[in-house]
């Protein structure tokens, strides 16, 4: 859908995107996470026209597009992290204006705006102000904006920041029933449980700079994958040995616990207590977050 | 164009809506209107004035003097010379009282500062006090009257004069005469009131110190004190008429509006004065060929005399040589005739060269409120261009919408345009309802309104430029108003709003020059109050459009570089 090629963008000398190459496929959530200050909303900024980049490429369907080029405006939307609309008109006339500057034509927009309301769950509101609405509502709103000339790749700055955990969940579901309809979604966040929910694929910046690409599975990766700590009353390494390679796990000792890894491991920690039965003392499933991995990538970078 | 229509739609809803933009950018200017306009509706209302009139007689009352003359002690001589008998006194209050019981005619009290007082009175002829007075004023410049004791004393002991003379006001020489003017008889008083009905609203104190009371308190803007003898000293030849003018320049416009009122009815009364004393000169001049009453003299005319030499001439045909002797004398009385006839003709044109036709270029007289017009509009101009410019594109920030506006068809230039058009729409028609109120309602002068209408829309561009500069440096409407007003206020003094230009130091007038607001309120003073057209201010309306090219495309600039 689009490639960024060796986005940079400096500042007065000092760089906040350092040479930044990722790219969205058709139909693709991608998250871009990162501490704050990492550069997210300076990609942003660059992929919406707002500024341009010090150099490098923006390529869509294989050509290279100008963000300031209406051919390029068209096709993408925008969530900003602020809720962006005009306090003082109410729901639909802030969807009937931005449809009517994109061009949309008057029918169309009729039934694009009802459709947006309802799937923003703000119909019944639809006709008071919108700075009387809350957050929650007002972010709905601010995506809805977004999509009123259904743009095909839909940037999103942060969009749950500042929301309480009922609105956060409120978008989320929408974000992930616009993925479904295949819309191709680049979404910024700090919030690795959202990243880690609504995400396909994700890449960490830090100091403008990419550091890890991939899917949440394979970030997570790489602090490791989930284990099970257990402490035995005796010891039963032959025992143990031959269960883990029947179900295709490793083991090692650390201490006096013995940590079980591999694949599936929710999966068959039946079969793990029952084949050590009457020995384990303590046992414990340690599900490794993309937080977790996160936070140790954010502490290997900064040693 | 349905993009545009939306914007402009846009902006007016989130107007509307707000209360206080509504207020501030539509309301207000009105509000100003109403309260300048106020204040100026009535500016022709008559300047009150405080009259102390000293030329009149009352019964019983006291007539004090003061001076200041370079020998108190000769003057007290001479005083003593007059007089048979001199009572001395301990204090001026001892001396009031023996005037006030009859006791003398008139009181004399000399002392320079640092010496004794010294107060004598006697009982002197109403010509010995003529001669007193005249002694006095004769060796003075500075000749003070007082209309009541108290005043005379306390001026005495604070060495502002270094004579005091006292005597009963109907001794006083010349006292409450009248005069003849424009075919009617008027005594000091009535003078005043009858040449200064127009401009002032009299109203006669008994004493100086009441009326300066009086205007100090601000009831009333200045004070004239007709001095003594007032009427007469008008109708000599050979005396001045002091006239005493008190003013607050505490406040100096209210100070120059009486100031000129005074001096206006009473240069009507000086004019009346003269004219009369010259008529008087040429007929007496008249007399003098005619013969009759030559300024109380039966005189026998030159045409007489020569009359007379012709008939002598006549009678002495047999005596040439005495006939010769009369030829010189009629030469002398033609060349004395026609000199006098000359000397009468040149004295009625000279006496008054001056005879001012004032007339408006307006083709009729203009009031302030007439003159106050333009510049109001100019500054709701002002104010509304900026402000409106300013919040309108302040709010796109403030909402966050900026950024998703630009990914619209719209462009930056649909976003400022559409800006424009709304804003010199809410400018013009703000504008066109003062005008039509103005001239519809309140009768206000406005020989040129369609012109007029052109300037405000002009007018409305580069001031709405302004408001796009103040623009990129804002990012919330509260500190849009607030620049807006930061920038506004100073340009209003400097413009010519309220301080004529020509009255600026050449600095401010260059400064004025490079605002645009200045050729605003140029332009529509000319076509309405100057009956000028739109050729006549092509040149201000040229800058005007010019300075709204260049703020406007200056604001664009600025508000679209911010954003990065």
């Amino acid at each position: 859908m689009i490639s960024i090629k060796d986005i940079s963008k400096e500042f007065d000398g000092v760089k906040a995107l350092d040479n930044v190459t990722l790219s969205v496929a058709k139909g693709e959530t991608f998250g871009l996470i990162g501490p704050n200050g990492a550069g997210k909303t300076t990609l942003i900024r660059i992929l919406t026209g707002q500024i341009a980049p010090t150099h490098g490429d923006i390529l869509m369907g294989g050509e290279t597009v100008y963000p300031m080029d209406s051919r390029y405006r068209l096709r993408v939307g925008l969530v900003p992290q602020e809720p962006a609309f005009y306090g003082r008109l109410d729901a639909h006339e802030n969807l009937l204006l931005l449809s009517r500057l994109y061009g949309v034509d008057a029918k169309e927009a009729a039934e694009r705006i009802d459709s947006l309301l309802a799937m923003a769950g703000l119909t019944e509101h639809a006709s008071r102000q919108a700075r009387f609405y809350s957050r929650g509502m007002q972010q709905r709103l601010s995506l809805a904006m977004g999509l009123v000339h259904e743009p095909e790749l839909i940037y999103m700055d942060e969009p749950t920041s500042g929301l309480d955990p009922e609105a956060r969940s409120a978008l989320w579901e929408l974000i992930i029933r616009l993925a479904a309809e295949g819309r191709s979604i680049f979404i910024t966040t700090h919030n690795m449980q959202e990243a880690d929910r609504i995400c396909n694929r994700l890449a960490i910046l830090a100091e403008g700079s990419l550091r890890e690409e991939g899917t949440p599975a394979e970030i997570k990766g790489l602090l490791g994958t989930d284990r099970v700590e257990l402490q035995l009353l005796d010891d039963r390494t032959t025992e143990l040995d031959v269960l883990c390679r029947r179900l295709g796990l490793t083991w090692k000792m650390e201490g006096d616990t013995v940590i079980v890894t591999g694949l599936e491991l929710p999966d068959k920690l039946p079969e793990i207590a029952s084949g050590l039965a009457g020995s384990v003392r303590n046992l414990h499933y340690r599900e490794v977050t993309l937080e977790d991995a996160f936070l140790r990538f954010m502490r290997e970078a900064e040693r | 164009m349905r993009g545009w229509k939306a914007l402009v739609a846009k902006d007016w809803k989130l107007i509307f809506r707000n209360r206080l933009l509504l207020a501030i950018l539509v309301i207000y200017p009105f509000l100003i209107m109403g309260v300048i306009g106020a204040a100026f509706y009535d500016v022709g209302r008559p300047v009150p004035i405080g009259l102390v009139n000293l030329d009149r007689a009352g019964p019983g009352e006291q007539a004090w003097s003061g001076a200041v003359v370079p020998s108190p002690r000769g003057l007290e001589r001479r005083f003593r010379r007059r007089a048979v008998q001199v009572e001395e006194y301990g204090s001026g209050e001892e001396a009031e009282a023996a005037l006030a019981a009859d006791r003398v005619s008139a009181l004399l009290a000399t002392g320079d500062p640092g010496e004794t007082e010294l107060w004598m009175g006697a009982d002197l002829s109403r010509d010995e006090i003529a001669a007193t007075i005249l002694d006095v004023q004769t060796e003075t410049e500075v000749w003070r009257e007082y209309s009541t004791a108290q005043e005379a004393l306390a001026s005495f002991a604070q060495g502002e004069v270094n004579v005091v003379f006292a005597i009963r006001e109907g001794d006083y020489p010349y006292i409450g005469e009248t005069i003849w003017l424009e075919d009617e008889n008027y005594d000091a008083a009535s003078l005043v009131l009858r040449f200064g009905q127009d401009v002032t609203e009299i109203e006669e104190y008994t004493s100086e110190s009441e009326a300066r009371d009086d205007l100090k308190r601000g009831r009333i803007d200045a004070v004239i004190v007709l001095p003594r003898a007032f009427v007469h000293q008008l109708k000599t030849l050979d005396e001045i008429a002091r006239v005493q003018v008190i003013i607050d320049q505490s406040n100096l416009v209210k100070a120059e509006f009486a100031e000129t009122s005074i001096r206006g009815f009473l240069s009507r009364v000086q004019e009346g004065v003269v004219e009369n004393k010259t008529q008087a000169v040429v007929a007496g001049l008249y007399v003098l060929v005619t013969g009759g009453d030559f300024f109380g003299t039966e005189v026998v005319g030159l045409e007489q005399i020569r009359e007379n030499l012709e008939s002598l001439k006549q009678s002495l045909q047999d005596r040439p040589d005495l006939q010769e002797m009369v030829d010189v004398g009629i030469d002398l009385a033609n060349t004395v005739i026609s000199d006098i006839e000359d000397a009468a003709a040149y004295l009625r044109g000279t006496a008054l060269p001056i005879d001012l036709e004032i007339s408006s270029v307006a083709g009729r007289p203009l009031s302030a409120k007439d003159a106050v017009v333009p510049s109001l509009i100019a500054l709701s101009i002002l104010w509304t261009g900026v402000l409106s410019g300013a919040i309108l594109m302040v709010i796109e920030d403030e909402e966050g919408m900026r950024i998703r506006l630009g990914l619209t068809e719209m462009g930056s230039f649909a976003l400022v345009g559409s800006k424009l058009i709304l804003a010199t729409a809410v400018v013009f028609v703000q504008s066109a309802v003062m005008l039509l109120l103005a001239v519809a309602v309140f009768g206000v002068f406005a020989s040129n309104a369609a012109a007029a209408l052109l300037v405000i829309a002009a007018a409305s561009f580069s001031c709405i430029g302004i408001g796009l500069v103040i623009a990129a440096f804002a990012r919330q409407v509260a500190g849009a108003v607030i620049l807006s007003v930061l920038v506004s206020f100073p340009l209003i003094f400097m413009t010519g709003a309220v301080f004529p230009l020509s009255q600026m130091p050449a600095f401010m007038q260059w400064i004025a020059r490079a605002i645009p607001l200045t050729y605003a309120i140029e332009a529509l003073s000319g076509v309405m109050l100057r009956g000028e057209s739109l050729a006549d201010v092509a040149w201000q309306l040229g800058v005007l459009i010019a300075f709204g090219v260049v703020l406007l495309t200056l604001g664009s600039l600025l508000v679209r570089r911010r954003t990065d």
